[in-house]
């Protein structure tokens, strides 16, 4: 076997794990506080992208300085729809929650499509062409700096959370919901602050995405269920194991092309997925989060 | 004296005498023998099916535009002239690059009258559409899907255009010999990669077994195949790279062909050139525009427009007025010619009836088309037998709609080509 190739993919696929873990931090905490799976997740991610190139194009914003932007409208649209949509549907059968989020997947898409259309857009960013050697192996940097990133973001969120007045409110309505309503924690705006957060979340590893490849309106759905996998790796609700969970897959599904044709990849993380379930349901991470 | 009305009706039996025999003379006159004929419908369905949402919508929205200008353009000339000018409808659908989409789809055009139908720009589709067209007994023509199985089975419904795989295979064996040749380049090892989608399969597979085939010098050392929409390629591009191939056979769809240039540069492969053996993703207005200097030097083998025909030269530059920055290409081009073909059809069939039109289709050749190769006539199992491909090749132009230039065959090359190329980091 190559080494070399096996190393540069093992690379490739860690650095896409960082962003991996992002996507699926988003899912997890909504999943961790409300007990809910964002089925929306993915078309919102792309949503972000479009918005990301839109600034680019008409603003001449780079990616890296329109990724505040873009999550803090996301937050927005994240608080928004928990407020108006998720907020009704906590306490029904799940069955119907999620319709309802497939559902806001579904407007979230065709959203997209409306107002971008259908066809694949990949405006230069500057960086986007930029790699470097390291040996014998060659370092994409606009994959690097996705990946720093989303660490960063990731740490900062599991700091905020654990730090912070209203982190702290977050989890105790994660941890008892009916014991924070009884302290007195206005339960629905923190469900809607921690859509919102989620929501952004996604919307950063949207941005950092588009100088990696084409934004597509209808490319979302895979990525929703990519993040689902991740979740269910590293744990239900627990942050640090959607990255690490993240890490794994991105690194699986790279490495997974030496020993299999690679329109057959996501045999690898889904085998990972069953496996999981089957010797360890609640996940790597899982109770801990 | 007051005149005798009709019982219970208040209409004189004078008064309905006289209206009965107004409306006898009107109908003579006007619709109803053509009723009794039941040949000169005023309006001619026809169904356009195409991929306009999914993963490759702006292929299928070009054809649909093109599908739709034949159409104005035969009914501008007073439509089909043997069924008393009756003008074209073009019914439009989406199969979402889907197969069982494909076939509701068309199922859902037929119901709505389509005498026949067209599309579908994808193999898969194709294929669904074939086998309702002949469970319904409703002629299929269509204008872009290469897969030689769509054919095979010999519906006697269906009719393509565009070259199957099999002539795509003999014509880069063609060019590719010429090349070697001309160009005195000592080409050893081959990738060749294919996405995964059933023309994708079939053209990936074809082109492997042709090299075999034929016995060239040189080696295929990795095949590489990645799903449709594939949104990440560094890992299959690693694996190229690992190969150390000379030249690289790629058959890409559009966002894959972007996705896979841009990683052949980071990740600094070196290759004497890209070849394709018939793929669309090279030539399309938005790839030049977003690879720039990228997609230079490409060389792709596809049935392309013939930039000397006057008709191409017609229906392009209106087609460029009517939707800025697009060009005619050969899906577009294809797109225009399956409807042209099926009013050629229609005007010799003098009727809408499917044996008629099926008869008619057999009997095709046309030769106004702004395509290269020869008439449209048909063969036993409705392929195109003129249908065939030009090697076309991004040069650089100042003019984003003029890089793409056919270099061969010598009779219809607008330049000479290079190879190999300029390395991507070079450029």
């Amino acid at each position: 076997m190559n080494t070399d190739l096996v190393l540069q993919l093992t690379l490739q696929g860690f650095l896409m794990g960082g962003v991996y873990g992002l996507i699926a931090l988003g899912l997890s905490l909504i999943f961790g506080v409300m007990r809910i799976i964002n089925f929306a997740h993915g078309e919102m991610m792309v949503f972000a992208m479009f918005l990301t190139i839109t600034f680019l194009l008409s603003l001449g914003l780079d990616p890296y300085l329109s990724l505040p932007i873009t999550a803090a409208i996301m937050f927005g649209i994240g608080y928004g729809v928990q407020r108006i949509f998720v907020n009704r549907i906590l306490d029904m059968p799940e069955a119907m929650q999620v319709l309802v989020l497939v559902g806001m997947g579904i407007i979230f898409e065709n959203c997209t499509l409306m107002i971008w259309g259908g066809s694949d857009i990949s405006p230069k960013t500057s960086l986007a062409l930029s790699s470097f050697r390291l040996g014998a192996l060659t370092v994409d940097v606009p994959r690097l700096i996705a990946f720093v990133l989303a660490i960063l973001i990731t740490l900062m969120v599991i700091l905020f959370l654990k730090k912070t007045s209203i982190g702290k409110t977050i989890r105790a309505a994660a941890d008892n919901r009916f014991g924070a309503l009884i302290v007195g924690a206005h339960i629905h705006r923190v469900y809607g602050f921690c859509f919102g957060i989620g929501a952004a979340c996604v919307g950063a590893a949207g941005t950092l995405l588009v100088p990696l490849m084409p934004a597509k309106a209808t490319m979302g759905a895979p990525y929703t269920l990519i993040s689902f996998v991740i979740v269910i790796l590293g744990g239900m609700g627990s942050l640090f194991g959607a990255l690490v969970g993240g890490l794994i897959i991105g690194v699986a599904e790279s490495v997974g092309t030496v020993f299999l044709p690679s329109s057959m990849k996501q045999v690898v993380s889904f085998s990972i997925m069953i496996i999981i379930l089957l010797f360890r349901p609640q996940g790597l991470f899982g109770g801990k989060g | 004296m007051e005149k005798k009305k009709m019982e219970g009706t208040g209409i004189s039996r004078r008064n309905f005498i006289k209206t009965s025999a107004a409306v006898c003379a009107v109908t003579t006159i006007t619709g109803f023998p053509a009723i009794l004929r039941g040949a000169t419908p005023k309006e001619i369905i026809i169904g356009s099916i195409q991929p306009l949402t999914g993963p490759i919508p702006e292929i299928g929205i070009g054809m649909q535009r093109t599908n739709k200008m034949a159409v104005d353009d035969i009914n501008a000339r007073g439509g089909i002239k043997s069924m008393g000018g009756a003008k074209i409808k073009l019914l439009l659908a989406d199969h979402e690059a889907k197969e069982e989409v494909a076939r509701s789809a068309a199922e859902r055009l037929i119901k709505a009258g389509a005498v026949c139908l067209v599309g579908p720009f994808l193999s898969g589709p194709a294929m669904a559409i074939a086998t309702l067209a002949e469970q319904r007994n409703v002629p299929f023509v269509i204008d872009v899907a290469a897969m030689d199985a769509i054919t095979a089975k010999g519906y006697k419904n269906v009719f393509r255009c565009f070259p199957k795989t099999e002539l795509f295979m003999q014509s880069i064996g063609g060019f590719l010999d010429q090349i070697i040749k001309e160009k005195k380049v000592n080409i050893k090892r081959i990738v060749v990669s294919n996405v995964g989608d059933a023309f994708g399969r079939s053209q990936g597979a074809a082109f492997i077994k042709f090299v075999k085939d034929k016995k060239w010098p040189f080696e295929i050392v990795e095949h590489v195949e990645y799903p449709l929409g594939v949104k990440d390629l560094s890992a299959e591009v690693a694996k190229i790279k690992a190969a150390k191939p000379d030249v690289l056979f790629p058959v890409t769809r559009t966002g894959d062909a972007k996705l896979m240039i841009r990683e052949l540069y980071k990740q600094r492969v070196e290759l004497m050139g890209i070849i394709s053996p018939g793929s669309p993703g090279w030539y399309e207005p938005d790839n030049i525009r977003d690879l720039d200097k990228l997609a230079y030097y490409v060389l792709d083998n596809v049935p392309w427009v013939n930039p000397k025909s006057p008709i191409f030269k017609d229906v392009n530059g209106r087609y460029e007025k009517m939707y800025p920055g697009q060009y005619l290409d050969t899906n577009s081009g294809w797109g225009y010619v399956g409807v042209q073909v099926i009013a050629d059809a229609l005007e010799r069939a003098k009727s809408t009836d499917p044996d008629a039109l099926r008869e008619a289709l057999r009997k095709t050749n046309f030769k106004d088309h702004p395509m290269v190769g020869g008439p449209v006539i048909f063969d036993d199992k409705g392929d195109n037998i003129n249908a065939t491909t030009a090697l076309i090749q991004v040069l650089p132009d100042p003019q984003m709609a003029d890089r793409v230039k056919v270099v061969l065959p010598n009779e219809f090359a607008q330049a000479p080509y290079v190879f190999p190329w300029k390395q991507l980091w070079e450029r």
